[in-house]
């Protein structure tokens, strides 16, 4: 069950991760847009800069899904740590377990949130915002995923035996 | 009250900051009226990040992640080497010097922290310094990097609060230099007792010379970002993203070490620390909304003016607020939390919205490197395999230092004030 929850977790990462980093690329090369826009062509356009944002909260929501993953996310443990072995994985159980709660609470009440962009129009080219406010459920929900696969991937060992420690130190290096 | 003790419950038991936020938020709409409250969360969430200046931050931070991995890093702490390491403790006076170099590009004291805890720490010890010395200097040094523009934390401060971020850079100059020069008398004064090695030689002008010219690309990218946001022509994310621009053109054609690969995993690490940050952001939307729905931070400001109206209590009072709460919790978190509520008690008291500025992101610098959650600890712990507590004991003549430092820029308007109201940001 460990190993399923690991790969599962792995594989949704990967792809979340490729569409983050396309996000990412596609933000750089809108807001380059605009500044060429602004210095040099002088279009005017009016949505690099909205596009942006929404490219940004985009990116940044999904992200946080990859942070759960990754267990990137960090508390404080000094409190924690004085805590006995079995207690200290107790608890970081039902810490996992009242994060899920929040995410599905965003998810659940995001979807309302998303259908209500449905009549109001962004301003690039007249879109709908539901597609924008679409990524907070979208991101909550991913997060939830990721946060039921962690959970049995870690079962409350996690600050004990961080996962991805190692590839931590590859990237300091 | 249910809020606050569910908030603080949440991180002394391992929940991350963030969630608990969002946690203690949710509990306290609950608390408010039950579900027709909380259908308003959601968009909290999205209005909180839908600020165009946070923009900025994602850029500076692949800038910076760029810039180190085309290999600016070593030839900056060249430079440093051969201008400051004839000294008794040169190279502790190097790291010191690199890390106002390496402000310019990256603005983050924990990417500081890892880059010289990799190189320059282990140079150190190699030299003869005592690891825990160097690890402490370097920690040091890392709050240089948020203190010189750019810097995330005064990007989140200035979107948050309105503050203008271009006025807040320029702020942040002076403050950062005299950290440098400040640090580097500590190390002067404390070099015997430390038995820190002298350097066997000077470096010739010709060396100098020659150093300098081969960092020259690195050294225009703070150029090019402070001076088009200082002058007054591009804003902060309009010269973020043209030093994201400046860094690859230099990776691709002028080093030419930047990959297809390299590019797509710095995107991806820029994204997963925005998604760290802006976690927080999103669910002090719903705190902060319910927080100004009760009316905590008209409250909290009544009750430190009941205590004193003195301007300069008022400021102490802030200071050592955010100094304890940043020895516990990160510093994103403390920022969007306790700048809503604290900024009205600094403007009740007279004090200019970029000088209150200066004062959070210095305070809150400086708690990078306080025990027991310090970040800057933390990585150079991990990184150097040094332990924290010993960091911590070599790390305080440099603390007490700082601290002063932060006294005297918060007490000291007119200095504080320097460069903002010379480029017009301040009046």
């Amino acid at each position: 069950m460990r190993n399923w929850a690991e790969n599962a977790s792995a594989k949704i990462n990967t792809i979340v991760e490729a569409i983050v980093a396309a996000l990412m690329l596609a933000l750089v090369l809108d807001v380059w847009l605009g500044v060429m826009d602004r210095y040099y062509f002088h279009w005017q356009l009016p949505w690099p800069e909205v596009l942006a944002r929404y490219l940004m909260i985009w990116a940044a929501m999904l992200a946080v899904s990859s942070g759960v993953a990754r267990r990137d996310h960090i508390g404080l443990t000094a409190f924690i740590m004085a805590l006995p072995y079995k207690l200290r994985r107790g608890v970081l159980i039902c810490m996992d377990i009242l994060a899920l709660a929040l995410f599905l609470y965003v998810a659940w009440f995001g979807i309302s949130f998303a259908q209500s962009g449905a009549p109001r129009h962004a301003m690039i080219f007249g879109a709908s915002l539901a597609p924008f406010y679409a990524a907070i459920p979208v991101a909550a929900l991913l997060s939830s995923i990721q946060l039921i696969l962690v959970l049995l991937r870690d079962m409350g060992t996690h600050i004990d035996k961080p996962p991805f420690a190692d590839h931590l130190e590859e990237e300091l290096s | 009250m249910i809020v606050a003790i569910c908030f603080v419950a949440l991180v002394l038991f391992g929940m991350p900051i963030g969630f608990a936020i969002g946690l203690a938020g949710v509990v306290g709409l609950i608390d408010m009226g039950g579900t027709q409250f909380l259908q308003i969360g959601p968009s909290k969430i999205f209005n909180g990040l839908n600020i165009f200046p946070f923009l900025a931050m994602p850029f500076f931070i692949l800038a910076g992640e760029i810039m180190n991995d085309i290999g600016i890093t070593s030839r900056l702490v060249k430079l440093a080497q051969v201008l400051v390491g004839r000294f008794r403790g040169g190279l502790a006076h190097t790291n010191m010097l690199a890390s106002v170099f390496f402000a310019g590009l990256t603005g983050s004291a924990t990417a500081d922290a890892a880059a010289f805890g990799r190189t320059l720490v282990p140079a150190m010890v190699k030299e003869g310094y005592d690891r825990d010395y160097a690890c402490a200097v370097t920690a040091a040094g890392s709050i240089i990097g948020p203190t010189i523009p750019p810097s995330g934390l005064m990007v989140v401060y200035g979107s948050l609060m309105g503050v203008s971020i271009a006025g807040l850079f320029a702020a942040g100059v002076l403050p950062g230099l005299v950290i440098c020069l400040v640090c580097m008398a500590v190390i002067a004064i404390g070099g015997k007792r430390e038995k820190l090695p002298k350097a066997m030689r000077g470096a010739s002008p010709r060396e100098i010379w020659d150093t300098f010219v081969s960092s020259l690309t690195a050294l225009a990218m703070p150029v090019i970002i402070l001076g088009g946001i200082l002058g007054g022509i591009v804003t902060p994310t309009e010269a973020a993203s043209i030093a994201v621009a400046y860094a690859l053109f230099i990776g691709i054609f002028v080093y030419r070490t930047l990959t297809f690969k390299g590019f797509y995993g710095m995107l991806v690490r820029t994204a997963r620390i925005m998604g760290v940050i802006f976690v927080i952001i999103a669910f002090a939307g719903i705190l902060g909304w319910w927080m100004s729905f009760e009316r905590i931070p008209q409250l909290i400001a009544e009750t430190v003016l009941g205590l004193s109206d003195n301007r300069y209590a008022v400021i102490a009072i802030i200071i050592c607020l955010l100094l304890v709460v940043g020895m516990v919790m990160d510093i994103t978190a403390i920022l969007i939390i306790l700048a809503p509520v604290l900024v009205p008690l600094t403007e009740q008291v007279g004090l200019e919205p970029i000088h209150a500025g200066i004062i959070f992101v210095l305070a809150l610098n400086i708690s990078l490197m306080t025990p027991p959650v310090g970040a800057c600890l933390f990585v150079l712990s991990s990184v150097t395999g040094e332990k924290l507590e010993r960091i911590s004991i070599k790390l305080f003549p440099f603390l007490i230092a700082e601290i002063a430092i932060l006294f005297a820029f918060a007490f000291w308007e007119d200095a504080a004030l320097w460069l903002p109201r010379l480029l017009g940001y301040a009046q």
